[in-house]
C-alpha cells in the first residue's frame, strides 16, 4: 500500500513536469465522449470544422501563450483581430493590391501589439488592465473603420486567398462531400513548430521564460527584460494579424463583433494547457491542446443539439477543473 | 594582503554620500576591499549596507564620492558596467529563475549559441557540459544540469550562483545575506564555497546580519550604523561579541 502511494507520488511529479498532460488527457476523454454521444461527431465534416476553426484560434493562442510565459497578458487580441480584417477589406476594396494590403493589415496589428507593450512597459501598469483598456479602444477602431457594418470583399478571389486559406482539395476529395480541411491548418502547424523551437532552442526563448519566471533575476543577468516583453507583445500582434487575414481569406467578410470574447477563450486554452497565469511556465503544445479541447467541446455540443450558450458554461467548468488538476499535480514540486 | 605583488585594492570607495530627498542614507562612507580578501559588511536594518552595495553595483548613482576599481577611477552608472568590470552580485531571491534548468540559469544572458547563416540557436549540449564541469571544478556536484533550480535546496542554489559568478570571471563577488534562511549544514556548505572562491583569487563582500556566520570566513569586518561608517576591524582585533555590540551601538568604535 505504501509503495503504491509512493509510486503515485512519483508519477504525479512526472506528470507535473509535463504541463500538457492534463490538456491531452482531457482532450482524449472529451473526444471519446462525443464520439460515443454525438451521432455525427466522428464524421470528416465535423473533424474538419474543428481543426479549421481551431487553427485560426490556435495561431492567436500561440502568441498569447508566449506572452503569458513572458509574464504578460493581451486581452485585446479579439479586437485587434477585427481591426486587421477591416483594414485588409477596406484597402482591397479601395484598389490596393491584395498582397500589399495584407502586409499593411498585419502591420497594423503589429503596431497595435506594440502600443500594448509600450504602454505596459512605460506606465508600469499590469498588462491585464492596459489591454483591457485597449480591448475596448481597438474594438472602437474596428467599428470606426467599418462604420459599424460588415465589410465584404466581392471581387474575384485572388490567388493569395488560396495560399492563405484555400481548401486542401486533394485531402477533401478523400472524404465525403462538403468536407472542408483548409490551408490554415498547415500554417497553424508550421507556426506552432516554429514558435515551440523559438521558445525552447533560442536565446530569445530563454529570455522569455526568464522574464516571466523571475524578472529581477533576469535583469541581474543582463537580460533586457523590457525589450523581450515588447517583442512578445509585437509578436502577438503579428500572429493575430496573420490569423485574421487567414480567416478573411476564407470567409471574405468581417462583422463588427468578430473576435469578441476570444481573448478569454485564448487565455483559457493556455491555462488548460498548463501555462501559468504568473508567467515563466508553459508550452506551445499544451496551449494548442487546450485550444483543440475547447474547439472540440464547442463542435461536439453543437452536434448534440445543445445550445451554443451552454458551451461557455461547459468551457468554464473545464477551465476550473484543469487548473485544479494542474495545481494538484504540481504540489509535488 | 595577498601575495601577488600588488597592494592596489580591488575596490576603494571614498567619501560616499547618498541622499534620497532629505534623507541621508550614506554619509561620507569609506569602504575598501583588498585582493583575495573576504570582507564582512555588517549593520542593522537601515544601516546603509544595501545602499552602499547598490552604489557600487550601479543601481544608485552616489550623490557624491569616488569609486576606484583596481586603482582606476570609475563611473559605474549601471549594473551592466559593474558586471563588465568583474563585480558580480548574488542576491538571495534575485539570483536564479526557479522554473528553469541549472544550465539555462547558469548561462542566462550569456547563452552559447550555434548558427547557420543568420539563424542562431542554443548549444544546449555544450552549455550542459560546461555548466556541469564548471560547477564540479569548484567542488559543486549536481545530479543533472537539466534539473530545475526550484527543486534544489537553498544552499545548492547559492552555490550555483557563486559558481556561475566565478565561471564568468568575477573579480569581486558580493554575497547578499547568503546564509539567511539556510539550515546549519547548508550554511556550512555556502561558507565553504565562499572560502574556496577566495582561494581561487576572488575578493568577496559578505553582507549579513549574522555575525556568527561571517566571523567564520571573513578577514575583516566593516560596520555601518545609521548610514555612517563605525569602523573597519581586522579579525585579529575583534571578537564576535565586539562586533555585535558595535553593530547595535552599545560600544562606540
Amino acid at each position: 500500500m505504501h509503495s503504491l502511494a509512493m509510486r503515485w507520488t512519483r508519477f504525479r511529479v512526472k506528470l507535473a513536469e509535463t504541463p500538457e498532460a492534463v490538456a491531452l488527457t482531457s482532450l482524449i476523454v472529451v473526444f471519446t465522449f462525443f464520439a460515443v454521444a454525438a451521432g455525427n461527431f466522428l464524421s470528416s465534416l465535423a473533424l474538419a470544422d474543428i481543426v479549421t476553426f481551431g487553427s485560426i484560434m490556435g495561431i492567436i493562442v500561440i502568441g498569447v501563450a508566449m506572452l503569458m510565459i513572458a509574464g504578460e497578458f493581451d486581452l485585446s487580441v479579439g479586437s485587434n483581430f477585427a481591426v486587421a480584417s477591416y483594414v485588409w477589406a477596406d484597402l482591397m476594396n479601395a484598389g490596393v493590391p491584395p498582397l500589399l494590403a495584407m502586409i499593411l493589415a498585419v502591420l497594423s496589428s503589429a503596431i497595435l501589439g506594440a502600443i500594448n507593450g509600450l504602454v505596459v512597459i512605460g506606465s508600469g501598469l499590469p498588462s491585464f488592465i492596459v489591454t483591457l483598456g485597449t480591448m475596448l479602444a481597438y474594438r472602437g477602431i474596428a467599428r470606426a473603420i467599418g462604420g459599424s457594418d460588415f465589410a465584404k470583399y466581392t471581387q474575384s478571389r485572388p490567388f493569395l486567398f488560396d495560399v492563405l486559406n484555400g481548401p486542401i482539395t486533394f485531402l477533401n476529395r478523400l472524404f465525403e462531400g462538403g468536407t472542408n480541411f483548409r490551408v490554415s491548418i498547415i500554417w497553424f502547424v508550421l507556426i506552432a513548430l516554429l514558435m515551440a523551437w523559438v521558445l525552447n532552442r533560442t536565446r530569445f526563448g530563454n529570455w522569455v521564460f526568464a522574464a516571466g519566471g523571475n524578472p529581477g533575476a533576469a535583469l541581474e543577468q543582463g537580460v533586457p527584460v523590457k525589450r523581450v516583453k515588447l517583442t512578445a507583445f509585437i509578436l502577438v500582434g503579428v500572429l493575430v494579424g496573420l490569423a485574421s487575414v487567414m480567416q478573411f481569406a476564407h470567409r471574405t467578410s468581417v462583422d463588427p463583433v468578430r473576435g469578441e470574447g476570444w481573448e478569454l477563450i485564448a487565455v483559457s486554452a493556455c491555462v488548460i494547457g498548463g501555462v501559468h497565469l504568473t508567467g515563466g511556465v508553459g508550452t506551445i503544445l499544451g496551449a494548442c491542446l487546450g485550444m483543440l479541447l475547447l474547439t472540440t467541446l464547442e463542435t461536439g455540443l453543437v452536434l448534440m443539439g445543445v445550445s451554443v450558450q451552454i458551451f461557455r458554461a461547459v468551457a468554464g467548468i473545464f477551465l476550473i477543473l484543469a487548473v485544479l488538476l494542474n495545481t494538484y499535480l504540481s504540489r509535488g514540486e | 594582503m595577498s601575495g601577488n605583488g600588488t597592494d592596489t585594492p580591488v575596490v576603494h570607495m571614498e567619501k560616499i554620500v547618498k541622499r534620497f530627498g532629505t534623507i541621508t542614507a550614506l554619509n561620507q562612507v569609506d569602504f575598501t576591499v583588498n585582493r583575495q580578501e573576504i570582507v564582512g559588511l555588517l549593520g542593522d536594518n537601515g544601516a546603509g549596507k544595501s545602499t552602499l552595495i547598490k552604489v557600487l553595483t550601479g543601481v544608485y548613482p552616489p550623490t557624491s564620492g569616488k569609486i576606484y576599481f583596481e586603482g582606476k577611477l570609475v563611473n559605474i552608472t549601471s549594473p551592466r558596467i559593474a558586471r563588465a568590470l568583474g563585480i558580480e552580485t548574488c542576491y538571495q531571491d534575485l539570483a536564479l529563475v526557479p522554473h528553469m534548468s541549472i544550465t539555462r540559469n547558469f548561462f542566462l544572458g550569456r547563452e552559447l549559441t550555434r548558427h547557420l547563416g543568420p539563424i542562431h540557436w542554443l548549444d544546449l549540449h555544450q552549455m550542459d557540459k560546461e555548466s556541469r564541469d564548471a560547477l564540479r571544478n569548484i567542488g559543486i556536484h549536481i545530479r543533472s544540469p537539466r534539473e530545475k533550480v526550484g527543486k534544489l535546496s537553498g544552499g545548492e542554489r547559492q552555490s550555483i550562483a557563486i559558481g556561475r559568478a566565478q565561471y564568468f570571471g568575477a573579480k569581486l563577488l558580493i554575497l547578499d545575506e547568503p546564509t539567511s534562511a539556510l539550515s546549519v549544514g547548508e550554511t556550512h556548505k555556502v561558507l565553504t564555497y565562499t572560502l574556496a572562491a577566495k582561494e581561487r583569487g576572488l575578493s568577496v563582500i559578505f553582507i549579513t546580519h549574522n555575525v556568527g556566520h561571517v566571523y567564520q570566513v571573513a578577514d575583516r569586518f566593516v560596520i555601518l550604523r545609521h548610514g555612517e561608517l563605525v569602523g573597519s576591524y581586522p579579525k585579529e582585533e575583534v571578537t564576535e561579541k565586539d562586533i555585535a555590540s558595535l553593530i547595535t551601538g552599545e560600544r562606540e568604535r
